[in-house]
């Protein structure tokens, strides 16, 4: 009971987070795709740069257990066909599923739409899930982090990946400046 | 745009400091604490009855995690409900949570326990297995025979439990000769396998 009411804290949070950064809106997160707005891109550096240093630092003042993080599973093959269609729907509704219930909170009807959508497409995926379990199994790799593969330390990773991000946002602050 | 500069700022700061900052690991547990092993195997602590664990899913204890060590194919065949498969091949890859209660369970009990001290030994001490296995769950949660010297409180206890996972008490069971002299010695007889 606890963990809900946790979780639900942080879920409001995170879609009001979403909100104020303006992802509630369909035209904004479509026009990251055409690479005419680059809020999306912001946001998701922001975000990942964010939690990458809590979890590097967290973890090694102590605060909590990196390596009790779970690390979902790499499928190689399915999770490319998956984010080909995800993209897919993503640019075609403008929402993906947490910002489709941010737009529906925020009384966008665009948001019930996607998340109907959204819906239907879990059950028809759960109905066919026997069809379709040995390709939803294939080409596993288990947990892959970046770390694992190029075997470099996790903290010379966490320096890359921090310039990299930070280049990227400083690129898009300058290019927003420009009239 | 002055404060947005001093976070970029910051998050450099924090990101080239990182690779000199050591690991954010906390020191490795792996290998085998026999201590603790023979401690647990001691008190009991290692392990959990199958009526027991029924209980825990009947109830939805938080957390709970119930883990068959079998083959896939075994575990399509029958399994106990809510478990989830991994094979004892992939369990050194998989990942538990410091919360969570680790259930294992295999046919008939031995697999579960050798299971059992593999995550030990990767430092996952919050595991238990069932030592009697699906074999046990069959026999004490979804055809229990009622006991004899058992209260009417008790007995409805076990059947509304069996019947809870869609399973029927085997009633009268006590009168087979074996048995019987099994149930007055206060000894069940000796079961299958480990």
């Amino acid at each position: 009971m606890n963990d809900l009411l946790i979780a639900g804290g942080i879920g409001v949070a995170f879609g009001a987070a979403l909100e104020c950064a303006g992802l509630g809106d369909p035209p904004k997160l479509a026009g990251q795709f055409y690479l005419r707005d680059f809020t999306v891109l912001k946001v998701m550096l922001s975000a990942m740069l964010t939690a990458m240093l809590g979890a590097f630092w967290g973890g090694r003042l102590g605060l909590f257990d990196s390596a009790a993080f779970y690390v979902p599973d790499t499928y190689l093959l399915p999770q490319l066909v998956g984010g080909l269609i995800f993209g897919l729907g993503f640019v075609l509704s403008g929402l993906c599923p947490g910002t489709s219930c941010v737009a529906l909170a925020g009384g966008r009807i665009e948001g019930a739409a996607t998340m109907l959508g959204l819906l239907a497409g879990l059950l028809l995926v759960g109905l066919a899930f026997p069809a379709i379990e040995s390709f939803y199994r294939a080409t596993p790799y288990g947990p892959l982090t970046l770390q694992g593969l190029t075997g470099l330390p996790y903290g010379v990773v966490v320096a890359l990946v921090t310039v990299i991000a930070i280049s990227v946002l400083a690129w898009i602050a300058k290019r927003e400046a420009r009239p | 745009m002055k404060w947005v500069r001093q976070l970029g700022i910051s998050a450099l700061a924090l990101g080239l400091g990182a690779p000199f900052a050591g690991s954010s690991f906390r020191a490795p547990q792996r290998g085998l604490d026999l201590d603790s092993i023979a401690r647990a195997i001691d008190q009991g602590s290692d392990h959990v009855s199958a009526r027991q664990l029924a209980e825990w899913i009947r109830d939805r204890r938080p957390g709970l995690r119930v883990i068959d060590v079998r083959s896939p194919a075994e575990f399509r065949d029958d399994a106990i409900p809510t478990a989830e498969n991994v094979p004892i091949d992939q369990l050194a890859k998989s990942h538990f949570a410091p919360g969570q209660t680790i259930v294992l369970y295999s046919q008939e009990g031995a697999h579960a326990g050798q299971a059992w001290v593999m995550l030990h030994s990767l430092g996952v001490t919050q595991a238990v297995f069932v030592p009697g296995g699906l074999a046990d769950w069959r026999e004490e949660v979804l055809h229990p025979s009622l006991p004899a010297n058992a209260s009417t409180a008790e007995r409805a206890q076990i059947e509304a439990l069996s019947h809870y996972f869609g399973g029927s008490p085997r009633i009268g069971v006590e009168q087979g000769g074996d048995m019987a002299s099994a149930t007055q010695t206060g000894q069940r007889p000796r079961r299958r396998g480990c």
